[in-house]
């Protein structure tokens, strides 16, 4: 029988366009310190000596400018003579990272281990341009098939939008404007977290405005790449007691599945199978139904790399059944006064997209809301206490994992 | 008493050179390369035409043979990119997609050029050709062709720096 597992520590950093005062390793000591602070406030008495194990979630080995960057941090972090491993499932790296050290506390190979995310992006630097993202992207564009479909120009923005409009050709939907209100809600509700590097009160006619990147993304429906750190403690349920956590956010289930990285070898373009695989294994592990699931959580922390893959995102989570994502989010289902509010943190396209560190981010954001403890963007009603992280990467979103968390120790009122 | 913060900036590049081999899958390469044909793979279990080509196919773990498949298909979808990474800057805006091959079970991601690029000439459904550079030109690369909507084919490929298939 795997042991409970909870989250005892949140530690989560600004997301910032550039820290000139921080390298990737200096961050990760930042959240990690974070973390601690937030468990030894809720009764934990912990520093790093405590902790067992570490599982770093970082993506790119071209950003960090290092390979085996997570061993440079494991020596900063003073978690020497421990076991630390590294996961790297691109933009999904944060909630597969989870899911490992789920797996290590549960399995019993440590009572007490530091999830840790981190990712500096903006150290790569286009000559050419004089500006960042070019060479960023460059970085990442190597993550598509280097012989068949990099060559042809296949990058983040080309491969998502790829499904999107797959899905529009046979729904119809998600419509630009449908797609600019994922970009208005997540931006608005950047608005009320202090961490976010994109906040902004926007309309629908900005984002339709805004330039064109990749048809029909234009630069509003797409996230930003940040520089950040988000560090998550995680105990067994011996240690919770142990330590007198006073509010432990326990994961009841954890889901990841890899789909055809080749969208032209999946059966239909405009599914992202990862998803719909990655969430029923997740409900399934915590008890919950794929088809009820919008009565059985209170909100979702979702990967929103791209406004339109986030509609899509509401019918493989099974929020909505197929074709009514566009519908949904046109009737305010994922706002913040919705029936499931997606992204209350602002997601990535208002939060940032510091990949590694971003899946721990939304599992750490989707645990506040649980415990009552996300500050301005705390959400009024939190009643069933439970919620989901989601976190996609890769090809063709070919990497997803969902996190599914719950309270039970009762709901504190907000 | 805090210090005044000063950061400091090095300039620095990784490069790496590379000389690889497409090991079971040359034969597509080289036949692109020297013939301007089109080679995919088939099952020789379950019929599956696999396209990039696999020699071995991953549903059955049975080898799968060289098959030449047609030079033109149907767009499944695709996109125009307007702004992207430093290596493609220089060429947007772009047009890109998947096809499927006249008789192929999945399909390929290739460039699509049109003289009118527009989201409407390259949409799903359109018949595309396969249009190739010229054999001085060809490194049996994926570079080495590309697809045009099959009303522009004469166009393409009477280009001074192209050439049609046979």
């Amino acid at each position: 029988m795997p042991k409970k597992v909870a989250i005892i520590g949140i530690g989560i950093t600004p997301f910032k366009a550039r820290y000139l005062d921080k390298t990737y390793f200096e961050l990760a000591y930042d959240a990690t310190k974070l973390a601690f602070e937030d468990a030894n406030k809720n009764g934990a008495e912990i520093t790093h000596k405590n902790l067992q194990s570490t599982v770093y979630g970082i993506y790119n080995e071209l950003f960090e400018r290092q390979f085996m960057p997570d061993i440079f941090i494991n020596s900063y972090l003073g978690m020497n003579n421990k076991s630390g491993t590294r996961i790297a499932t691109g933009g999904a790296t944060g909630g597969y990272t989870v899911r490992m050290a789920y797996a290590e506390v549960a399995s019993g190979i440590s009572d007490l281990s530091l999830c840790l995310g981190v990712e500096k992006c903006n150290d790569c630097y286009d000559e050419q341009t004089g500006t960042t993202t070019p060479e960023v992207l460059n970085a990442i564009a190597y993550s598509a098939d280097m012989t068949y479909e990099y060559p042809m120009g296949m990058m983040a923005a080309s491969s998502y939008v790829t499904m999107v409009n797959a899905h529009f050709e046979e729904f119809g939907n998600p419509t630009e404007e449908q797609m600019a209100l994922v970009s208005v809600k997540n931006h608005g509700n950047a608005i009320n977290n202090p961490k976010a590097q994109s906040p902004m009160k926007i309309t629908v006619e900005d984002v339709m405005n805004s330039r064109i990147i990749c048809y029909p993304f234009k630069m509003l429906d797409c996230c930003l790449y940040s520089e950040a750190s988000a560090a998550l403690i995680l105990a067994n349920e011996q240690k919770v007691k142990e330590l007198k956590v006073e509010n432990p956010i326990w994961i009841t289930g954890v889901g990841a599945a890899n789909t055809d990285c080749f969208i032209g070898n999946r059966e239909d373009m405009g599914r992202l199978y990862s998803n719909i695989y990655a969430a029923k294994a997740a409900y399934k592990m915590a008890g919950l139904d794929y088809d009820k699931i919008k009565d059985q959580i209170d909100c979702a922390e979702l990967h929103d790399a791209f406004s339109g893959q986030e509609v899509i995102s509401y019918e493989e989570l099974g929020f909505v059944p197929f074709g009514e994502g566009g519908k949904w989010i046109e009737s305010g289902g994922p706002f913040m006064d919705g029936e499931i509010p997606c992204c209350p943190c602002g997601g990535l396209i208002g939060c940032g997209h510091a990949v590694g560190a971003t899946g721990i981010m939304s599992t750490g954001e989707a645990a506040l809301q649980l415990r009552g403890d996300a500050g301005k963007h705390q959400l009024m009603t939190i009643e069933k206490g439970r919620a989901i992280s989601h976190s996609i990467g890769g090809p063709g979103a070919a990497y997803a994992a969902v996190i599914v968390m719950a309270n039970e120790e009762g709901v504190k009122k907000p | 008493m805090s210090e005044k913060f000063e950061d400091h900036q090095i300039r620095d590049k990784i490069q790496i050179d590379y000389k690889y081999t497409m090991g079971g899958q040359s034969k597509f390469f080289i036949e692109l390369m020297k013939n301007k044909k089109l080679h995919g793979t088939k099952c020789t279990k379950c019929g599956k035409i696999w396209m990039p080509p696999r020699k071995n196919c991953s549903e059955c773990y049975t080898p799968a043979e060289w098959v030449e498949i047609s030079h033109t298909g149907t767009i499944e979808v695709s996109t125009i990119v307007w702004y992207g990474a430093a290596e493609f800057i220089k060429n947007v805006p772009y047009g890109c997609g998947f096809i499927k091959l006249d008789g192929v079970d999945t399909a390929l991601f290739q460039g699509i050029f049109s003289e009118n690029l527009v989201p409407s000439k390259i949409k799903k459904g359109r018949r595309v050709r396969a249009v190739f550079k010229k054999p001085d030109e060809r490194e049996g690369k994926m570079t080495d062709f590309f697809f045009v909507p099959e009303d522009e084919y004469e166009i393409w490929a009477n280009k001074p720096e192209f050439e049609g298939g046979e």
